[in-house]
């Protein structure tokens, strides 16, 4: 494999953004994903490849790790700040068509609730597996997730939650997606979620990890 | 085990703890402060022997005399008891200032009675209100736990149907409090003052909790309430019940006392009050403006969530040091470690950064799963996670504070540090681990500043409060944009050096 992007792998992996980020001590000075990212493209390396050679397995070890209780969110925190920083080198051969996703994932943290931390790393970790995100925020009500399935035809949902008083909201927002827009496939997560809860509301996915809602999307799409 | 007794004046209070026993375990546990941390240099655990003995060694009474107490006084911060004894305890003779000058109050007629209605313990003191002495205390345990530890379970319990028993509970467990406080004595409470957070705060009062319990966590009904004991099924005679009103959104009269007792509110330097109870309130700024949040932090420091976590009672580890190769820790009543309280957990992590055992992101260098503290106590690695989001929960909420007050942290005068498990908080260990970092001689460990501060406003009127209030303004952390770049770096140990 081209060396720049074992590089790149392991800067997402342990976390190294830029030449400039402290972490992880051991890879003080060296080159970062970003700098790696640029380079890779620069030396002529295809765009779809940096995402499926280099990013796409890194965040997969650090969502294997992750569920392993190996590395703990900061870590995982760290990971996504260096995917998206290679990322925004590749958003331009998204926009053109040269990167092909797979599909859009909505994802949003539900009415209520301002916690967006798992909900951002959910959506590094559907992002780094090849999706198009579009990320609606904090504190979203079921008309805000409803518009945005219309707009993008045949995306999936993510619903997060971190308190258990608004957990409650998230069967408002289902009901009316899956009201609006049938057929609609729905994820949810959070801190005090599980796989009952998720059936008792009428989603159609639950993990307790990023990892889960990564594999879950990519049978949906095998 | 053996064990000996203990009867405390003027409180009638008998108990029996295991021989050996540190008097600061047992008193803490009655509400008496120990403003130095145990050093022996401030006098005010002062106890004075009514019958039986406590050995003196020699640094016990070279501190004792520089403090010129007499024959029969020991420092209940450096004795331990060996054998039955009487004990007449200090401090509730004279009602202390927080921030280190007396109290001058002036004599009211009747009695009052002060209760600290926290989210996990329950505190209440019988004053007299003409000489400010303290005649009873009563302490208990919420009995609303059984809902959850933390306010959003309460909140979730009390929209789910539970609402009604929340309140009863809570009523009849204070009403219980109080019956025993007055027992036996000839006269009738004249006032009762309650101070909580906003939670606590409706739930007693019957209030509507909903929009308490969604963003942006904002209710109406914040004021003052007022109650006679017929109201509260109470069976004391009193008509002057309240509970004093809340800041904004969790923040609460607890807090609102806390900044009472520290008149960090009359100063024109800037303070900063940590109150590491179960909501982790954070307050900073001076008599031009004060602004306040909650963290969420403290169901850890507590022993929620912590795999081998308790409160600081008999049985925890309070302390955690290094001595030669090993770790060594003090347990609590000076018996075989059941668990491990918020101050030992404070100081384990930092003992274990100290030696090379944890990395930066909080990870155990080792390989293993836990790290073994004592027989029968480990941290495991989710243990330590959960301190990490606990400490960043702080960290952050003092860095947004700071800067929307303009304040750096090198220009903070004094930390005030509240808190059940505060009088064992080692704050160098406690600036190891990152949780806060200022200068180790800028803060003052101050023990319960909501019960001080509620005792303080038995002697003033309700309006007493106005002028905090006025001043006073809840920040909502998690709207800051960069809540999460700011938390993410606070969950990380060794900031300084990196």
């Amino acid at each position: 494999m081209n060396p720049i992007l074992l590089k790149l792998g392991e800067a997402v992996e342990f976390g190294k953004v830029d030449m400039n980020s402290p972490y992880p001590p051991q890879m003080k000075g060296q080159d970062g994903a970003d700098e790696l990212a640029g380079q890779a493209l620069k030396n002529g390396v295809p765009a779809s490849d940096v995402l499926t050679e280099a990013l796409v397995p890194a965040m997969d070890r650090v969502g294997q790790k992750f569920s392993e209780n190996k590395i703990f969110v900061p870590q995982m925190l760290m990971s996504a700040k260096a995917m998206s920083a290679a990322m925004k080198h590749l958003k331009p051969f998204f926009q053109s068509g040269d990167v092909k996703t797979k599909g859009t994932f909505i994802v949003g943290t539900v009415k209520g609730d301002l916690h967006d931390i798992g909900k951002n790393l959910v959506a590094m970790m559907v992002e780094g597996g090849g999706w198009n995100i579009v990320d609606l925020g904090v504190d979203v009500n079921e008309d805000q997730f409803s518009q945005a399935v219309s707009e993008n035809p045949g995306a999936v949902v993510g619903l997060s939650a971190l308190l258990t008083t608004t957990m409650a909201n998230m069967e408002v927002i289902v009901n009316k997606i899956k009201e609006t827009h049938p057929g609609t496939k729905i994820l949810v997560g959070g801190a005090p979620l599980n796989d009952d809860f998720r059936i008792r509301i009428g989603a159609d996915f639950y993990s307790p990890d990023p990892r889960g809602a990564v594999e879950y999307l990519k049978e949906l799409v095998a | 085990m053996q064990t000996v007794r203990i009867k405390l004046h003027p409180l009638g209070k008998e108990l029996s703890v295991a021989r050996g026993s540190s008097l600061i375990d047992v008193l803490h546990e009655f509400g008496v402060e120990f403003p130095c941390g145990g050093k022996g240099d401030c006098g005010k655990c002062k106890v004075k022997i009514l019958h039986g003995e406590i050995p003196l060694d020699k640094i016990h009474s070279s501190r004792l005399q520089e403090l010129g107490l007499p024959g029969e006084w020991r420092l209940a911060c450096m004795s331990h008891v060996d054998g039955d004894i009487v004990l007449e305890v200090g401090q509730y003779e004279a009602m202390i200032q927080a921030d280190e000058s007396l109290f001058s109050f002036e004599p009211g007629e009747g009695y009052g009675v002060a209760v600290d209605l926290g989210t996990t313990t329950l505190v209440a003191q019988l004053m007299d209100l003409s000489t400010a002495k303290v005649l009873a205390v009563e302490t208990g345990l919420n009995p609303q736990r059984r809902w959850g530890s933390d306010l959003v379970s309460r909140l979730e319990a009390a929209l789910t149907g539970s609402k009604e028993e929340l309140t009863r509970v809570i009523r009849e467990e204070i009403g219980g409090m109080l019956n025993r406080l007055v027992a036996g004595k000839e006269f009738s409470v004249n006032r009762v003052v309650i101070v909580g957070n906003s939670v606590m705060h409706h739930l007693f009062s019957g209030s509507d909790i909903r929009l308490l319990s969604f963003f942006p966590f904002e209710s109406p009904d914040m004021g003052i309430k007022h109650f006679s004991a017929g109201e509260l099924d109470w069976n004391i005679v009193c008509n002057n019940i309240s509970f004093y009103p809340c800041i904004g959104s969790f923040v609460g009269s607890d807090i609102l006392a806390g900044i009472h007792a520290t008149g960090m509110w009359r100063r024109k330097e800037i303070s900063v009050l940590v109150d590491l109870g179960t909501n982790g309130e954070i307050v900073a700024g001076n008599s031009d403006r004060l602004l306040c949040a909650s963290t969420a932090a403290g169901p850890a420091f507590e022993g929620a969530r912590i795999s081998r976590g308790m409160l600081a009672t008999t049985g925890a580890i309070s302390t955690v040091e290094q001595v030669g190769a090993d770790i060594s820790c003090r347990v609590i009543g000076n018996v075989p470690a059941e668990g491990i309280c918020g101050s030992g957990l404070i100081d384990a992590i930092a003992v274990l950064l100290d030696r090379g055992d944890l990395g930066d992101f909080g990870e155990i260098l080792s390989g293993d799963p836990e790290v073994i503290l004592a027989r029968n106590v480990s941290l495991t690695a989710r243990d330590i996670q959960e301190f990490q989001l606990a400490k960043a929960a702080i960290a952050t909420g003092l860095d947004i504070i700071l800067r929307k007050l303009g304040v750096h942290a090198e220009e903070v005068a004094r930390v005030y540090i509240a808190g059940a498990f505060g009088n064992y908080i080692n704050l160098e260990k406690m600036v190891r681990t990152g949780m806060m970092e200022f200068a180790p001689g800028h803060f003052r460990k101050l023990g319960n500043t909501a019960l001080m501060g509620t005792k303080m406003f038995l002697f003033s009127g309700e309006d007493a409060t106005d002028p905090i209030l006025d001043l006073t303004r809840h920040v909502s952390l998690e709207s800051e944009e960069d809540f999460q770049d700011i938390f993410v770096e606070n969950l990380t140990f060794n900031r300084s050096s990196s």
